[in-house]
């Protein structure tokens, strides 16, 4: 054993002297430098932007049916289910055909800043109305951009449906008055490395 | 086996049963499922309410009874001796959960949209009983697409209906509209109106209350929140003296709902249209938010602090007033406020001049409490109903008191007894009765006095003298009454062969006092022949009795204690203001303005009172006429105690802050009291109340804590809630009647009292009570209708002498011919106006318009 010992702490200080690890990290370090297919960096957010899978669990999305009519009858259980209480629903009647239901939202809105990305709302609501999509981007400069309401939410969100996600596509940055904006090419992807 | 009768009327046989196993002993004819519930199991039940008749439909309440092969209903079969009970085995519970996935198979099962979901009965059963999957995989049967409204409150989806019926048989039994029935049969059984046509009914929602699922549904609460968003208060309602327990629910500080809960307080699940809908005053947007001052003298009134409008105030009421200072406070004010208004009024304003209301005289008033044995502590409505016969005078109940109705009518189908009912207006209660005696307005005294005679006859028989003189005195009252002898005969046997008699008395022996003195001589003489006789008051505004009791009176203190040197009553009060001898006059929550019979006078008077202080929620006609208007609170506001008509003292509960700048009425006494002597006081409601404990009496074991916990089997009647009686030595003043002050050619003699919809003035600011009617109305009889020439719904000017106004004609069968009645309850059509000071009932003409 204790001989064992003692090899051991040779070879540990010949590797020390030869700076194994070192070059062996540096080998790796240089690898990626040098061949383009090994690169795992994506050059975000000024040319490139990561597309989530559709599990991805980012800002909700209120979701219509084919002919445009709004899902959500404004049940509240996504907002009873939700552990941070942070969704509130404010039903109205409304007989326009605006939803699948006389009974419509008056007021949808989350609060980003409570919650947790649980995804239970989703999980709660009887009318596949609310879901968690693939936007990412939320951060803001102040605490009321963070409360994201049903006219917002009802906008499709840029990355389809039926886009299965897990690539990255190419992106470009637009200035607009609200602040700097990530803009992907959705026909434009490519796999990520690994 | 030690038990004690309890009704010495009754005989009690005693049965043992086992249930699950547990022996219990029961009286002989009780329910199965009653005895389960005493034994402690639960039952699962959709069609049985105890308050209804049981019809043994839904099949929810099965049990299994030893020996026997098919379950039974447990909620329409009684016991019998030495039968042994299953509540819960295998097959029990099977045919519990068949039963509701037959009611699933057509169920709509759009629980996300139904107004009913979280609170719903269906799903609390499946949840609890239920298959948790259907194998119905046929297309549902379906009664209609969209839901449809069956009146301005009510909103029917029949989609989710389970067949109890308990809207049906609420609507019969308990209201009495008996406008819902059921169409089709099996599954396909719809219960609504006939042919789902619009309904024109009493709009009291309790069709709704009692639907175990989404069917019935509020239309002003559609779409609006889920339970589980509600904030609620257990508070009672403020809008009559019936005094009923109701939850009003709040989301975001608007008040979107009120409900009775089944089995709580002495109206169970039955509210009227006022309590049920009448909640929108309390968001209205013409509250009060800030104190109003008058800066100029005749100039407007404009927004003030708190500290200007209490610096007025100290400036222009000179304390140690004395005679030339009064005070008014309103019936629906706390108890405890009430009791501090006449603190402040006696002890730092130094003044005998306390009243409350607006309408009636305070010497009617003494003689009133003494006639209805106030004094002598609460009387049970239920004690009432328990008597041999029940009269109701002077009391348009079924509009004024409507659940104290319900109780009359559903407790005296269920017995033999007489039900009684001597009015000029045909009232729902009619069908009821079994002897109605239609009198002119005002009558009442004439109606007593003919009756009291009658049963006297015997005792006058012995000299033809007096027989002479009695009989000449009898056709007096007969004319004076427009009945026949027939109809008293036979009031006076009912009277004569029953051993226990409860009279109903209403306000109109305060609007016409001649009557009280009859009433009063009725009681003793029915007494003194050996009767049980119960007297019970029915009056229209929720605290008047409390008022009274707590001494807001000018001839009495609290606990009707003699006042050492009585003071001005509100007539009195007026008649000085209007010889210019009042220096400052403070109201609060009383609209002496749109009520006080003659309105002439006694807007000359206010406007006479060299400084008047009005607090009230609303800038009521009295408001406008002040210096000084202070915001006070809704009953929803405050914390506190209003005494019913039967002398229940039950509690109202705080749910929101007053809106704005607008105080707790009890803290705007307070602070005023405090200007003037700074240990004025005590400082809240529940000193307020120790304080009143100590002092009374009648009021020494009221609690706070709630009086009546829920419970299944309707035992509603709390007695420990009632005051206790006291030694008062109350007057009954000698009235004459008044003629009236209009001559023959106005063939119509005008009656008022409150609108089914509402109460006073104060709920003509609820958007839905005022959506109810298509305008004001004026009703007269079938009879007259037809020999005038006019029809429902026409437009008709009704004129006195001196005032006119156009109203729309509704006609009632059964009324007496000659009446008309124009409700008080509105501001366009003051019938006040009418009326003339120290004149009877008015009489009036009407013409198409
Ligand atoms: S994801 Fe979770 S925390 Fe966020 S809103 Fe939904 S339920 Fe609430
Ligand atoms: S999103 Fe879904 S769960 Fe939430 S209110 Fe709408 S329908 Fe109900
Ligand atoms: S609101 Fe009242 S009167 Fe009208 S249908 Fe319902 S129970 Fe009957
Ligand atoms: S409408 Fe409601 S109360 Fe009436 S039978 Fe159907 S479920 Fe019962
Ligand atoms: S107004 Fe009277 S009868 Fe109607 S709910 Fe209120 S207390 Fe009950
Ligand atoms: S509750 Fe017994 S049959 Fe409906």
């Amino acid at each position: 054993m204790n001989e064992g010992k003692g090899r051991f702490d040779i070879m540990e200080l010949i590797k020390k002297v030869l700076f194994t690890d070192f070059v062996k990290g540096l080998v790796i370090t240089f690898g990626y430098n040098v061949s383009m297919d090994s690169v795992i960096t994506v050059k975000y957010p000024d040319e490139e932007k990561w597309i989530p899978y559709r599990r991805f669990r980012g800002l909700h999305t209120l979701n219509r049916t084919a002919d445009g009519r709004e899902l959500c009858v404004a049940c509240e259980l996504c907002s009873k289910a939700c552990p941070t209480r942070c969704i509130t629903v404010i039903p109205m009647e409304d007989n326009t055909g605006r939803g699948i239901s006389d009974r419509v939202a008056k007021v949808w809105k989350v609060d980003l800043v409570r919650c947790l990305f649980c995804g239970y709302c989703e999980d709660a609501c009887p009318t596949r109305a609310v879901r968690l999509g693939r936007e990412y981007e939320l951060a803001c400069f102040d605490r009321n951009c963070a409360v994201k309401n049903r006219e917002e939410l009802l906008r499709p969100q840029p990355v389809p449906e039926e886009m299965s996600g897990g690539v990255v596509a190419k992106a470009r940055l637009r200035t607009t008055p609200d602040g700097i904006e990530v803009v992907a090419d959705l026909s434009e992807t490519r796999k990520r490395r690994v | 086996m030690g038990l004690q009768p309890i009704n010495p009327y009754k005989r009690y046989i005693m049965v043992t049963v086992k249930i699950n196993g547990k022996e219990i002993t029961v009286e002989d004819n009780t329910l199965i499922l009653d005895a389960a519930r005493d034994a402690g199991y639960e039952i699962p039940t959709f069609c049985y309410q105890a308050d209804l008749m049981g019809i043994g439909s839904c099949r929810m309440c099965l049990v299994e009874i030893e020996g026997q092969k098919k379950l039974q209903p447990s909620c329409v079969t009684p016991v019998l001796h030495g039968i042994s009970i299953l509540t819960e085995t295998p097959t029990v519970m099977s045919a519990r959960a068949s039963m509701l996935e037959f009611l699933l198979a057509n169920h709509a099962m759009d629980c996300p949209v139904c107004d009913k979901g979280g609170e719903c009965e269906l799903q609390d059963m499946v949840y609890k009983y239920g298959p948790h999957k259907g194998r119905h995989a046929e297309p549902k049967f379906k009664f209609h697409e969209k839901d449809y409204a069956l009146s301005p409150v009510i909103i029917k989806n029949s989609n989710r209906c389970v067949q109890c019926m308990k809207c049906v048989r609420v609507c019969r039994e308990v209201v009495g509209r008996n406008v819902l029935g059921a169409l089709g049969r099996g599954d396909h059984q719809e219960p609504t109106s006939f042919f789902r046509s619009f309904l024109d009914c009493d709009a009291d929602g309790n069709c709704i209350e009692v639907c175990p699922v989404g069917c019935f549904m509020r239309l002003p609460y559609r779409y609006k929140t889920r339970p589980w968003d509600l904030k609620g208060a257990d508070t009672i309602c403020p809008y009559c003296a019936t005094g009923c327990r109701m939850v009003i629910e709040h989301r975001d500080g608007e008040v979107i709902r009120a409900r009775a809960q089944l089995g709580v307080g002495m109206n169970s699940e039955t509210l009227c249209a006022r309590g049920r809908f009448g909640y929108e005053i309390i968001n209205s947007e013409a509250r009060l938010t800030t104190p109003l001052v008058r800066r100029q003298r005749h100039g407007t009134l404009e927004p003030a602090t708190w500290e200007e409008a209490f610096r007025i105030i100290k400036e222009r009421m000179p304390s140690l007033g004395g005679n030339t200072v009064g005070g008014i406070a309103g019936a629906r004010l706390a108890t405890e406020e009430l009791y501090l208004f006449q603190k402040l009024m006696r002890e730092v304003f130094k003044t005998p001049n306390v009243d409350s209301g607006s309408r009636w005289d305070a010497a009617a008033v003494e003689g009133f409490i003494a006639a209805t044995d106030m004094a002598e502590g609460g009387v049970s409505v239920f004690d009432c109903m328990e008597a041999d016969t029940v009269f109701v005078i002077g009391s348009q109940v079924s509009e004024e008191n409507p659940v104290t109705e319900y109780i009359i009518r559903r407790i005296s189908a269920g017995r033999r007894m007489n039900v009684i009912i001597a009015g000029p207006r045909a009232m729902k209660l009619d069908s009821s009765a079994n002897l109605l005696l239609r009198h002119y307005p005002a009558a009442e005294a004439a109606l007593l006095s003919a009756v009291i005679l009658d049963i006297n006859a015997a005792k006058l028989a012995a000299s033809a003298d007096l027989t002479a003189a009695k009989d000449a005195k009898l056709d007096g009252h007969l004319k004076a009454a427009g009945l026949t002898i027939d109809d008293v005969r036979a009031l006076a046997t009912k009277l004569r062969n029953s051993e226990s008699i409860a009279i109903m008395a209403g306000t109109e022996f305060l609007r016409y006092p001649h009557g009280i003195e009859s009433l009063n001589l009725l009681k003793e003489l029915l007494r003194s022949l050996g009767k049980k006789v119960r007297v019970m008051p029915l009056l229209d505004r929720s605290n008047q009795r409390g008022a009274w009791e707590m001494g807001v009176h000018p001839a009495f203190g609290p606990g009707y204690v003699k006042a050492p040197a009585p003071g001005l009553g509100i007539s009195g009060m007026l008649d000085a203001a209007a010889d210019n001898s009042m220096d400052a006059l403070y109201i609060a929550g009383a609209d002496p303005a749109a009520l006080y019979p003659d309105e002439a006078h006694v807007k000359e008077a206010l406007s006479k009172v060299r400084f008047l202080v009005v607090q009230d929620i609303f800038l009521t006609e009295t408001a406008r006429l002040a210096d000084v208007v202070l915001p006070g609170a809704s009953f929803a506001e405050k914390d506190g105690m209003l005494t019913n008509q039967e002398g229940r003292a039950q509690i109202i509960r705080k749910l929101l802050p007053p809106p704005g700048k607008a105080k707790v009425d009890l803290d705007i006494i307070r602070a005023l009291g405090e200007m003037y002597d700074r240990s004025f006081g005590p400082k809240n409601a529940a000193l307020v109340l120790d304080e009143i404990r100590r002092a009374q009496p009648m009021y020494a074991d009221v609690s706070l804590a709630f009086n009546n916990k829920r419970n299944v089997d309707n035992k509603l009647d709390n007695k420990a809630a009632l005051v206790k009686g006291t030694k008062a030595a109350l007057t009954i003043r000698k009235f004459e009647q008044a003629a009236s002050g209009q001559d023959a050619q106005y063939p119509f003699m005008l009656a008022t009292g409150n609108h089914l919809f509402h109460s006073g003035r104060l709920t003509n600011y609820s958007k839905t009570l005022n959506d109810l009617m298509k305008g004001m109305t004026v009703e007269i009889s079938e009879e007259d209708a037809l020999a005038s020439g006019l029809a429902a719904g026409e437009r008709v000017l009704v004129s006195g002498a001196g005032f006119s106004v156009t109203l729309m004609l509704t006609v009632k069968k059964g009324t007496k011919r000659g009446v008309a009645f124009i409700a008080e309850n509105f501001d366009a059509a003051p019938v006040n106006r009418f009326f003339r000071k120290g004149k009877g009932a008015p009489r009036v003409k009407i013409t198409k318009a």
